[in-house]
């Protein structure tokens, strides 16, 4: 026989690269998505300042008829500071490493370094509603832990704390609609939560719990919105807070922040939101062999309305999946 | 030296403590100098320690003065020198087991060889002496440890009350854990473990307050703890204005005075009965900003300068933030590095006399490498 095949003929090179990049795996970044969004001024110092006018005293006594006038009120405000931080990180890549490699090393690090940056300004804010807001163990859960997992007692009452303070809603409801399966959305706060207890929200279906796909409609749902119970909409991210082993039980405890409008505001300074920065090899060395790629950001953030905002602490009900 | 690398140098000067020093990097070796172990050349003294990442965290190679007296060798093996990279919070270090909390004022807790010092924030799980007994109402709340001896550590809780239980025995699934980095952004939320009423009011926290003279705080105290008037919301005389204090003194870091007048308050009540423990929330107080009158002026010579020091009252260490305004908000992330007080390992015998990062009042020359080129 005289075929000839890939065995005593093989291809010269034997691999080519595929034409499309995988993905990779990015959590949702809901804490940036719900922050108020304020812009320093260039020069204008390193802190920026919120006021809040305090409520003046309603006049609930009549004046009589004495012709004296009642004492006059002192009008307050509330001072709120938030200190400027400066963020960074970048990547030093060799002239050869950019001349050789085939698969356009500058743009894709370019990508990830701008990934990043988007996630530090979201794990920044997500430590700091950990850290600065107050909390609320879950008890309307079943499991006998501290806090307990939740039960939609827990919604009812971090949503009534919040009515109670005056909080403002995020979303409008959505007015019911004739089809099979859907049902009608209150207009709500948001939870920003952990994916690990979506299995949990399920649990809660027939209970209050409304899963998106059972909205009347769902254009006006956000993409990590997993839900609704009562008048709080759930957004879940994989990198939602988790102290792990951290309840009397030694169970997880995620920290499920609900909040209103302006709970929470998010600062950056003359646009210094993101920089992106590549300096050319001709700027290293006498051998101009390195280029630098990097990103840099600014950004400060306050509790600027703390009576709207609280962290629903809870434990897990259902078993994770490994 | 290569075009990447980073160096750094400083100097201070040595309480005898654990020593952190703030860099824009996490070294992978670090140089110290103990200047005065130099000059006053005496047994037991660490003239200079040499740390690199291929160590390991916590050790170290250094000189070291015998009985001689005469200059040898040795290793620090644990509390020498380490990195840290304090970015992200909830990252806790490994459980230990309890052997028991005594039920009084203040609690202390029996972990042997527990390592804790004082300042070091840490957190309880379990703590059923029976299945209704025992200390399950203080599991979960952070509290930064108050007094240490090699075996035992004091926290901020009252344990004197009926419902309590002693733990004793080493109950299974009673467990304590560090919180590694409990103070990255400041001022935190802070469980209260005591409030005494009065003109003005004096608040006890269990980890921390860092608070400032002039910031203006909130309460979140459930009813069960019985002060609820502190709570800031609802307002009976103006609705939907919240009520706020300011701290007035600070006593120590974990106490402090506030403005609000409590003198017809409700008694706190630290003493909850186990049953209550499952779904309790934890009686808190927060930063909520500052106040018309309460917080600093802002002048080149006012205290705002330089920046913020945490934590507030003692053993204070400075934020790598430039100047801010005290009450404000402040990122307090940090990385570098740490000198522990590791006894020198010489000829296989710890000196148990010597410490890694000197004595109090010695001066300590560091410096500090990230090296961009590591070879085998």
């Amino acid at each position: 026989m005289s075929i000839t095949t890939t065995g005593n003929l093989g291809p010269l090179i034997l691999q080519s690269l595929a034409p499309a990049m995988l993905y990779v795996p990015t959590p949702t970044m809901n804490y940036i998505t719900v922050c108020d969004k304020v812009s320093m001024p260039a020069n204008g110092g390193t802190t920026c300042r919120f006021m809040r006018p305090r409520a003046l005293t309603p006049p609930t006594i009549q004046l009589g008829n004495s012709g004296i006038d009642p004492p006059a009120q002192i009008p307050q405000r509330d001072i709120i500071d938030a200190q400027m931080a400066f963020f960074g990180t970048g990547c030093i890549l060799n002239e050869q490493v950019i001349l050789q490699d085939q698969e356009g090393v500058l743009a894709w690090v370019s990508e990830r370094l701008a990934v990043a940056m988007r996630q530090a300004e979201d794990l920044i804010l997500r430590d700091y509603i950990v850290s600065a807001a107050s909390e609320i163990n879950a008890g309307g859960g079943s499991n006998g832990d501290n806090p307990t997992n939740l039960g939609v007692s827990d919604f009812s009452l971090v949503a009534t704390t919040l009515d109670t303070n005056n909080a403002y809603k995020f979303m409008s409801g959505i007015e019911g609609m004739d089809r099979f399966g859907t049902g009608p959305v209150r207009s709500a706060y948001f939870m920003l939560t952990s994916t690990e207890l979506q299995s949990d929200f399920d649990g809660l279906t027939g209970l209050g719990f409304l899963n998106q796909w059972n909205y009347p409609t769902n254009a006006s749902a956000l993409p990590s919105e997993y839900g609704s119970v009562y008048n709080i909409r759930i957004l879940t991210s994989s990198e939602a807070p988790v102290a792990r082993g951290a309840s009397l039980k030694g169970n997880d405890v995620y920290y499920n922040t609900v909040l209103g409008k302006q709970a929470i505001t998010h600062i950056n300074q003359d646009g210094y939101s993101m920089n992106l920065i590549y300096r050319d090899p001709y700027y290293s060395g006498m051998l101009a062999q390195n280029a630098t790629l990097a990103v840099k950001f600014a950004q400060a953030q306050a509790i600027t309305q703390d009576t709207a905002i609280r962290n629903l602490l809870s434990t897990r009900l259902n078993n994770l999946g490994v | 030296m290569t075009e990447y690398s980073k160096m750094a140098k400083g100097s201070f000067t040595s309480t005898g403590a654990t020593q952190i020093v703030n860099l824009p990097f996490a070294p992978d070796r670090v140089r110290i100098t103990n200047y005065t172990a130099y000059t006053n050349f005496a047994v037991h003294g660490i003239p200079w320690g040499y740390w690199s990442s291929a160590m390991g965290q916590g050790f170290a190679a250094v000189g070291y003065v015998n009985t001689g007296p005469v200059l040898a060798t040795g290793i620090v093996t644990s509390s020498g020198i380490s990195t840290f990279q304090a970015g992200l919070s909830l990252q806790y270090g490994p459980t230990k087991q309890i052997v028991g909390i005594t039920a009084a004022n203040p609690a202390v807790v029996t972990v042997t060889a527990h390592g804790y010092s004082i300042g070091d924030t840490v957190i309880m799980q379990g703590l059923y002496q029976t299945a209704s007994t025992g200390m399950p109402q203080i599991a979960g709340i952070p509290f930064t440890i108050t007094a240490v001896t090699a075996n035992t550590f004091t926290i901020n809780w009252n344990a004197s009350g009926s419902n309590y239980t002693a733990l004793s025995g080493s109950p299974a699934g009673a467990l304590v854990k560090k919180v590694l980095y409990p103070f990255l952004y400041l001022p935190e939320d802070n469980v209260v473990w005591s409030i005494t009423t009065g003109t003005t009011t004096t608040v006890g926290t269990t980890m921390y307050h860092n608070f400032e003279i002039g910031q203006e705080i909130a309460f979140r105290i459930p009813n069960a703890w019985g002060t609820t008037q502190l709570n800031s919301l609802p307002n009976p005389i103006t609705p939907g204005s919240p009520i706020y204090g300011y701290v007035t003194s600070i006593t120590d870091n974990w106490t402090f005075v506030c403005s609000i007048n409590s003198s017809a308050f409700t008694a706190f009540n630290v003493n909850q009965p186990v049953a209550n423990v499952p779904g309790q929330t934890f009686p808190q107080v927060l930063s909520v900003g500052d106040v018309n009158s309460g917080g600093n002026v802002i002048t080149a010579t006012s205290p705002l300068y330089p920046s913020p020091l945490f934590p507030t009252s003692t053993n204070r260490v400075p934020t790598i933030n430039g100047p801010a305004i005290r009450g404000a908000f402040v990122n307090n992330t940090s990385q570098g590095f740490i000198i522990g007080t590791g006894n020198a390992v010489y000829i296989g015998t710890p000196d148990t006399s010597s410490n890694l990062v000197g004595a109090n009042a010695d001066v300590i020359y560091w410096e500090a490498f990230l090296d961009d080129i590591t070879m085998p």
